[in-house]
């Protein structure tokens, strides 16, 4: 038995391929910005410069080093105790074990070819203390953000990564269609949650990217979107917002629509065409060279943020990324939301592939509330 | 909690279990708990001579403000991350949350505030000014500094949080062990839907599939970890390879079908109220256990009695490595990489750690205290012919210790 599981499913697309395009991406975004090693915690980062597969973990948390790169002998060295789900070309020497012991952890990265003579060494996070930890590794450097360098080699993607991209929408439709099914009155979000989660599982994504998919909107009162689900019933007429993820080999997709509860009143099918209309001309706008402030409406909340290996920077708000730049190859998650009092809120989400000229939307469902 | 009911029994007969002088309650009392963890962490950033916390961390946030967020994978939970800052002096904390919804009852709405992107350098100024204004002065304990919040940071003294918030986390309180229990409670109910589905030719994401469904029917939990269906092999060997040259575990489901006689670890947690839960057991697909495997779990069982009988405050962590490794036969009956019991509180691993690579000298250091939690998981390994894994979770009380586990060991229990 070489293995007790499968390498991550790879959808026809050559993962080979796809991986030495992302290592060669980040080896080249190093040079550029000078830097001699980078020493990365976040799972995205860690994914993205070693193809591994991780045990996947709801939550943040604090940096600590889970993957070194190393400029100059080109290695990738990965914190994984086995080889399971460690891609071919990181080798056994390149991997060192899980500790508890700092002094250990140490010992294990000090051993690392390379990684002493470092000058420059880039992290995507630091937490206080880090600094004296990496000078008894690496005692010349300095301590730089990785951020930019980490930015240009994940947010063009591959045709391979985009391909990846398209098969968790696929996957998030399917959700989707489940959901839409289990909409009834009397049904709870958590019950819209429950169907979402046994969609995706067996499609084999078993990782959510959220659990927040499921938003019943009041009819009465101040309406916000949710992303917290409840055991509200869902009643007749009301508008139902349906967000669904999913992660495939890692890459995430998603959408997002808005449903009624039977009934559709003319003032629900007005908000659903102003949320249509909003969307449309955001995706229009999601152009190469293109700001975020150029995406906003005052007609509706338009938020964006990249998809990647998961969720990634630039993210798009009312309050935030008015001066990101939109650049060729990235893949945005565009949702636009309006809400009104005594009727209630519709969302809708595409995903939208930037590239150079009319912008590729990736998803594909029909908008209508029924 | 709906659609499900958690019994009435504690442990077995009339004992009542106490923790510094108080039973832990069915339910917990989610205000006091909130009220009591705060005055902790008041206490510890007054001996530490902190002027405040930033929290960023999953955990540390839900610890200090109660908070709920959607469960998210790391780069969600991270670039939407609800942000803690706590002012020394002041006991309701400030919450940044992009879902204001989850934000408790009990925090003063003027403490719930937009959210932060510290990860951002627009946001990581923003929240820098909001603590300059919230923080003036002083030592700021930070669990991490994202490279913009760094720079905007940077005129002032930071340190780790740690100091403040391994202490207030190691022993609960009644109502924090109560809020295990029922995590505990959902995640075995869970289990046990999947339980019969465990037959030759299933697939590990019909079973992952089925967990999570029934989770989430019987409350408001969320999902803490990607549910482990791993099937062992027989030798090390016969596993991937490994930096120590022990056991692969846990590694990761897929669609893997799963075939008769396959020995399944299984691992899940989940998470009610912000505590975690552990679950494993070791389950057989489509059979009966051989006298061998049987055995394995009796070593297993000796083990775990052995722990519990020197469990109660006072005794260190070494003396509780000493007493498994003498029930084992004077062998160390846990992974190389892992321990032979850790904790669970907003982390599903968290301190008390015991059995780690940090050592003997570390462990004697350890001395159990009240409300400390024991995730006591051995591990029974034959190399050639497999071995047992369970764990189960054990709150140290005032005079001894009480599960907070109650699943069967089957199809191996004790005849």
């Amino acid at each position: 038995m070489t293995g007790l599981l499968a390498q991550q499913e790879s959808g026809q697309i050559d993962m080979a391929r796809l991986r030495a395009d992302r290592r060669r991406r980040l080896f080249d975004a190093m040079a550029a910005h000078g830097l001699d090693a980078l020493v990365l915690g976040r799972a995205a980062d860690v994914a993205f410069a070693s193809g591994a597969r991780q045990l996947w973990t709801a939550g943040a948390r604090p940096f600590g080093p889970g993957c070194v790169v190393v400029a100059s002998t080109g290695h990738v060295h990965l914190l994984s105790t086995w080889d399971e789900g460690v891609p071919p070309e990181i080798g056994h020497d390149d991997l060192f074990g899980l500790k508890w012991n700092p002094a250990n952890l140490l010992g294990s990265l000090s051993a690392i070819p390379g990684i002493e003579q470092a000058r420059r060494v880039g992290t995507d996070s630091y937490s206080p203390g880090f600094e004296q930890f990496l000078a008894a590794v690496a005692p010349d450097a300095e301590i730089v953000d990785a951020g930019p360098a980490l930015g240009e080699a994940r947010s063009a993607k591959s045709e391979d990564e985009v391909a990846l991209i398209e098969r968790a929408v696929a996957v998030a439709e399917a959700a989707l269609t489940a959901m839409d099914d289990a909409v009834e009155p009397g049904a709870t979000e958590r019950d819209l949650m429950r169907a979402y989660l046994a969609a995706i599982s067996r499609l084999g994504c078993m990782q959510p990217p959220t659990e927040g998919v499921a938003c019943a909107t009041p009819r009465s009162g101040p309406v916000t979107l949710r992303r917290l689900t409840s055991e509200r019933q869902l009643g007749p007429g009301q508008l139902v917002v349906l967000n669904p993820s999913a992660l495939y080999a890692g890459y995430e997709g998603g959408l997002g629509r808005t449903v009624a509860v039977g009934e559709v009143s003319p003032a629900a099918a007005r908000l659903a065409a102003r949320a249509r209309e909003v969307l449309d001309a955001a995706i229009d706008r999601c152009r190469a060279g293109a700001r975020g402030a150029d995406l906003r409406s005052d007609d509706a909340a338009v938020i964006a943020y990249g998809l990647g290996l998961g969720v990634e920077a630039p993210v798009i708000g009312a309050d935030v990324g008015g001066d990101a730049e939109l650049r060729s190859g990235m893949v945005l998650s565009v949702q636009a939301w309006v809400a009104e009092e005594g009727v209630g809120g519709v969302l809708q989400r595409d995903a939208v592939h930037v590239v150079d000229g009319t912008p590729r939307v990736l998803s594909r469902y029909r908008s209508e509330l029924v | 909690m709906a659609r499900v009911s958690l019994g009435s029994a504690w442990g077995k007969g009339n004992i009542v279990h106490t923790v510094e002088g108080r039973p832990i309650p069915e339910l917990p009392d989610l205000a006091r708990m909130h009220r009591e963890r705060s005055d902790r962490i008041q206490e510890q950033l007054h001996a530490q001579g902190l002027a405040g916390l930033v929290l960023l961390g999953t955990s540390a946030v839900s610890y200090a403000t109660g908070a709920a967020q959607p469960g998210a994978d790391s780069a969600r939970a991270g670039l939407f991350r609800p942000v803690a800052v706590v002012v020394t002096g002041e006991p309701a904390p400030h919450l940044f949350t992009p879902y204001p919804e989850g934000a408790p009852g009990d925090l003063p709405p003027d403490h719930v505030h937009p959210p932060a992107f510290p990860d951002l350098d627009e946001g990581a100024a923003a929240l820098a000014t909001a603590v300059s204004e919230l923080i003036p002065r002083g030592r700021i304990g930070i669990d991490e500094l994202p490279h913009p919040l760094r720079a905007a940071l940077a005129h002032r003294d930071v340190v780790s949080a740690g100091s403040v918030m391994v202490p207030v986390k190691l022993r609960k309180t009644a109502d924090e062990l109560a809020c295990i229990r029922i995590a505990q409670r959902c995640n075995e109910l869970a289990m046990c839907d999947v339980m019969p589905l465990l037959r030759p030719g299933v697939r590990q994401s019909t079973l992952t599939a089925t967990f999570l469904d029934r989770l989430h029917e019987l409350g408001d939990v969320s999902n803490g970890i990607d549910p482990i269906w791993q099937p062992m092999p027989a030798s090390v060997a016969a596993g991937p390879w490994t930096t120590h040259g022990d056991i692969a575990f846990p590694t990761g489901s897929t669609g893997e079908v799963l075939r008769s006689g396959d020995v399944i670890w299984c691992d899940t947690g989940i998470h009610y109220e912000g505590y975690a839960s552990d679950f494993g057991r070791t389950w057989l697909v489509g059979a009966e256990p051989t006298a061998r495997q049987r055995a394995q779990y009796e070593r297993w069982q000796d083990v775990t009695d052995a722990v519990l009988a020197l469990c109660k405050p006072g005794v260190t962590a070494l003396d509780l490595d000493r007493g498994a490794i003498a029930a084992n036969g004077g062998t160390k009956p846990w992974i190389e990489h892992f321990y032979l019991s850790h904790a669970v509180g907003t982390d599903s691993a968290e301190m008390p750690l015991i059995g780690t690579d940090l050592g003997e000298t570390f462990d004697e250091q350890q001395v159990l205290a009240p409300g400390m939690i024991l995730v006591l998981e051995p591990v029974i390994w034959e190399d050639g012919y497999g071995g047992y894994r369970a764990e189960d979770i054990y709150a140290v009380t005032d005079d001894g210790w009480v599960s907070l586990s109650d699943f069967p060991y089957d199809p191996f229990a004790r005849s």
